[in-house]
C-alpha cells in the first residue's frame, strides 16, 4: 500500500468561534518518522490544531489528513492509529495506573487478556510508574499524571503520537524522562508535541512549527530555521560610554540588529550581523575605538531556537499591526 | 516492537457501536467496582421500605401499603436518576475526561449508549429490583399478603420506565446545557410538577392530555385515578395504556436528541 510521506497535512485548515478566527489558514506538514515541536504562544492556537487533528472540534474552513484520511470524515480511522495526550490530563479518579492503562488498551485490543496486560506492563515500566501501578490516581502528583498520560497515549504503539504540553508540570528530572521516552520512541512513530520549552525542542526535534495569533509564522527543519536570518550573533559586554560604543556599533553596515541584554554597571549587546568574519575582527576594536570604554566580554553566540522564536514571533507581531 | 505485540488482537468495531463494550465496561464498573452500589441501596432501602416498616407498625393494609410504596417510589426514584444522569454527562465534560475518552476509537453514540445502559441497570437493580423485593417479603409475612407476584412484578416495570423517563431526560437536559442550574431546575419541575396540586389544578382545565403524555400516572396518585402501577400491583386492569406508551416514546426521544447533541459537540 502507498503510504504518504507526510503523516500530518493541513491545507488552509481553520477554525473560528463566531467573528473570532482562532486557526487562520493552517498549511502544515509533518514528516513521517519525525519529531515536530509545535511551539506558539499561549493562545497562537496549538490546542486548537490538536483538537481539530483528533476529530475533538470541527474546522470551519480548509481541510486536512492524517496519514491521508481526512479528519472530518474518516476521524475513527485516524484515532485507532493515534496516542493522545492531553494538555491537562484528566483520568478516571477512581481507578488505578493499571486499570486506566488496561482500560485505554482495550479500546484498540480485543485481547487476549494476557496480551493486554504484558502491554499495560511494559508499558508502566517505561514511564516508571510500575511501583506505582496499582495505587489509586487520585493520589498521583502532577509529574506522576503527566508520566501515565504519556503512558495511555502510549499503549497502543501508536502511528502517531500526539502530545499536547507533554513536559509541562514535571520537574527538571522529570523533563527529561519525557524526553528520554519520546527519543526512544522515534524509532517507531512519529511525534507531535506542543510545548513552551524551547529548550527541549532543540533538544529532540527534527522539525519546527511556530505559530502565531492562529497563523503559521515559521515552519522547517530545526536546522534551517536556527539559520533563520542571521547566521550568527555576537555578546559583547562593554563598561564606561555604552551609549557612544552603541552608536558607532549600529553605524556599520554588517550590524542588522543589536538587542540590549543587561544593564548593571555594564551593558551586555547581542549583535546581529550579515558578515561573521568582518564582525569578529572589528567589533572589539570599534568598542574600544573612542577611549571612553573598556570591553569586558566579547564572544560569538549561535542563534538558540528561544532566538529564533521571539524573533519570528515578533516580526509576525509587527506584521499584524 | 515486542514479542506481545503479535498476541493482542486490534478491535475491528465499526459504526456506532465502536468503543462500546469497553465504555460499557467502565461505566458499569462505576456502579459495582465503587461505594456507588451500597451507597445507592442503602438510601434506597432507607427511604423506601423505612417508610413501609413505619406503616406497618401502623397497622396500615396490604393494598394502602403498595400504594404507599408506589408513591414513595414514583417520588425518591426521579431525584436519584436525575442526579446521577446529569453528573455522568456533566462532570465528565468539566473535568476533561469526555475529550480524553472520546480522543479514542469511541463513538459519541457509544458514550452516551454506554452510559443509558449501565445507569439504568444500576438504578433498576439499586432503586426498583432490591427495594422491590424487600417490600414484596416485607408485606408477604406479617401482613399476609396476597399481591400477585406478576402484577406486582408489573408495577415493578412501570416504576423502571418512570425511573428510565427521568434518567434520560437528565442525560439529554446534561447534552444541551453547560451548568448543573438547568439540567438539576428543568429535570426536577418535570418530576414534581405532577404531585403538586397547584399545579395540576390549571393543568387539568386548560391542557388535560398533558397527564396522558407524561409519565405522572405511572406512579403517583395523579388527580386521584389512582397511579398505573397501583392497578396492576392489585392486579386490576388498567384504565389507560397511553402514559406507558407515551413515556416510552419520551425516553427513544432524549437519547435520541442526547446523541445528536453530543456528536456536535467541540471539546
Amino acid at each position: 500500500m502507498n503510504t504518504p510521506d507526510y503523516v500530518i497535512e493541513t491545507n488552509g485548515l481553520s477554525k473560528a468561534y463566531g467573528a473570532m478566527c482562532v486557526l487562520k489558514s493552517l498549511d502544515l506538514k509533518v514528516a513521517r518518522n519525525s519529531i515536530c515541536g509545535f511551539l506558539g504562544p499561549n493562545g497562537a492556537g496549538k490546542t486548537t490544531t490538536i483538537k481539530l487533528l483528533l476529530g475533538l472540534a470541527q474546522p470551519t474552513g480548509g481541510s486536512a489528513t492524517v496519514f491521508g484520511k481526512d479528519i472530518a470524515k474518516e476521524s475513527d480511522e485516524i484515532r485507532r492509529r493515534v496516542g493522545y495526550l492531553s494538555q491537562d490530563p484528566r483520568y478516571y479518579e477512581y481507578m488505578t495506573a493499571r486499570e486506566t492503562l488496561r482500560f485505554t488498551a482495550r479500546f484498540f485490543y480485543e485481547g487476549p487478556r494476557a496480551g493486554i496486560e504484558s502491554r499495560v506492563a511494559e508499558t508502566l515500566e517505561l514511564v516508571g510508574l510500575a511501583d506505582k501501578a496499582d495505587r489509586p490516581i487520585k493520589g498521583f502528583s502532577g509529574g506522576e499524571r503527566q508520566r501515565l498520560g504519556i503512558a495511555q497515549a502510549q499503549v497502543n504503539y501508536p502511528d502517531l503520537l500526539i502530545l499536547d504540553e507533554p513536559a509541562a508540570s514535571l520537574d527538571p528530572i522529570g523533563r527529561r524522562d519525557v524526553l528520554e521516552v519520546m527519543e526512544r520512541l522515534r524509532k517507531h512513530t512519529t511525534i507531535f508535541y506542543s510545548t513552551h520549552i524551547l529548550d527541549d525542542v532543540q533538544r529532540v526535534s527534527d522539525t519546527v512549527v511556530i505559530l502565531n495569533k492562529g497563523a503559521l509564522v515559521a515552519q522547517g527543519p530545526i536546522d534551517e530555521l536556527l539559520a533563520w536570518g542571521q547566521a550568527t550573533a555576537f555578546t559583547l559586554t562593554v563598561k564606561g560610554d555604552s551609549a557612544a560604543v552603541e552608536a558607532r556599533l549600529r553605524s556599520q553596515p554588517w550590524v542588522t540588529g543589536i538587542e540590549e541584554m543587561s544593564r548593571n554597571g555594564r551593558v551586555s549587546w547581542r549583535i546581529r550581523v550579515s558578515d561573521p568574519d568582518v564582525a569578529e575582527a572589528e567589533l572589539v576594536p570599534l568598542a574600544l575605538a573612542g577611549g571612553g570604554a573598556t570591553v569586558c566580554e566579547f564572544g560569538c553566540k549561535a542563534q538558540s531556537l528561544e532566538d529564533v522564536f521571539l524573533s519570528v514571533v515578533k516580526e509576525s507581531n509587527h506584521e499584524c499591526k | 516492537m515486542s514479542a506481545n505485540e503479535v498476541l493482542l488482537v486490534p478491535r475491528r468495531e465499526h459504526g456506532w457501536r465502536m468503543g462500546l463494550a469497553n465504555m460499557l465496561g467502565k461505566e458499569i464498573g462505576t456502579w459495582w467496582r465503587t461505594r456507588r452500589w451500597w451507597v445507592q441501596c442503602l438510601i434506597a432501602i432507607l427511604l423506601q421500605n423505612g417508610s413501609i416498616y413505619l406503616n406497618m407498625k401502623g397497622g396500615m393494609r396490604v393494598d394502602a401499603a403498595a400504594l404507599n410504596f408506589l408513591t414513595m417510589a414514583g417520588l425518591c426514584v426521579p431525584i436519584a436518576a436525575i442526579s446521577l444522569a446529569q453528573d455522568s454527562i456533566l462532570g465528565e465534560r468539566h473535568s476533561g475526561t469526555a475529550a480524553w475518552v472520546l480522543s479514542k476509537p469511541l463513538r459519541r453514540p457509544s458514550f452516551i449508549l454506554a452510559k443509558v445502559i449501565a445507569h439504568g441497570l444500576g438504578l433498576l437493580a439499586a432503586w426498583v429490583v432490591l427495594p422491590g423485593l424487600i417490600f414484596y417479603l416485607q408485606i408477604a409475612g406479617p401482613m399476609g399478603s396476597h399481591l400477585s407476584a406478576a402484577g406486582f412484578a408489573g408495577a415493578m416495570g412501570l416504576d423502571f420506565l418512570n425511573l428510565l423517563f427521568y434518567m434520560t431526560l437528565a442525560l439529554m437536559l446534561a447534552t444541551l446545557f453547560n451548568g448543573r442550574g438547568p439540567v438539576l431546575g428543568i429535570a426536577a419541575a418535570v418530576a414534581w410538577s405532577g404531585p403538586m396540586q397547584f399545579i395540576v389544578q390549571p393543568m387539568q382545565k386548560y391542557a388535560p392530555w398533558l397527564e396522558n403524555v407524561l409519565p405522572w400516572r405511572l406512579m403517583v396518585d395523579f388527580s386521584h385515578s389512582g397511579p398505573l402501577a397501583g392497578y396492576l400491583a392489585v392486579g386490576q386492569p388498567l384504565s389507560t395504556v397511553v402514559p406507558i406508551i407515551a413515556t416510552a416514546l419520551w425516553c427513544m426521544l432524549f437519547v435520541g436528541v442526547a446523541i445528536w447533541r453530543i456528536r456536535r459537540e467541540e471539546f
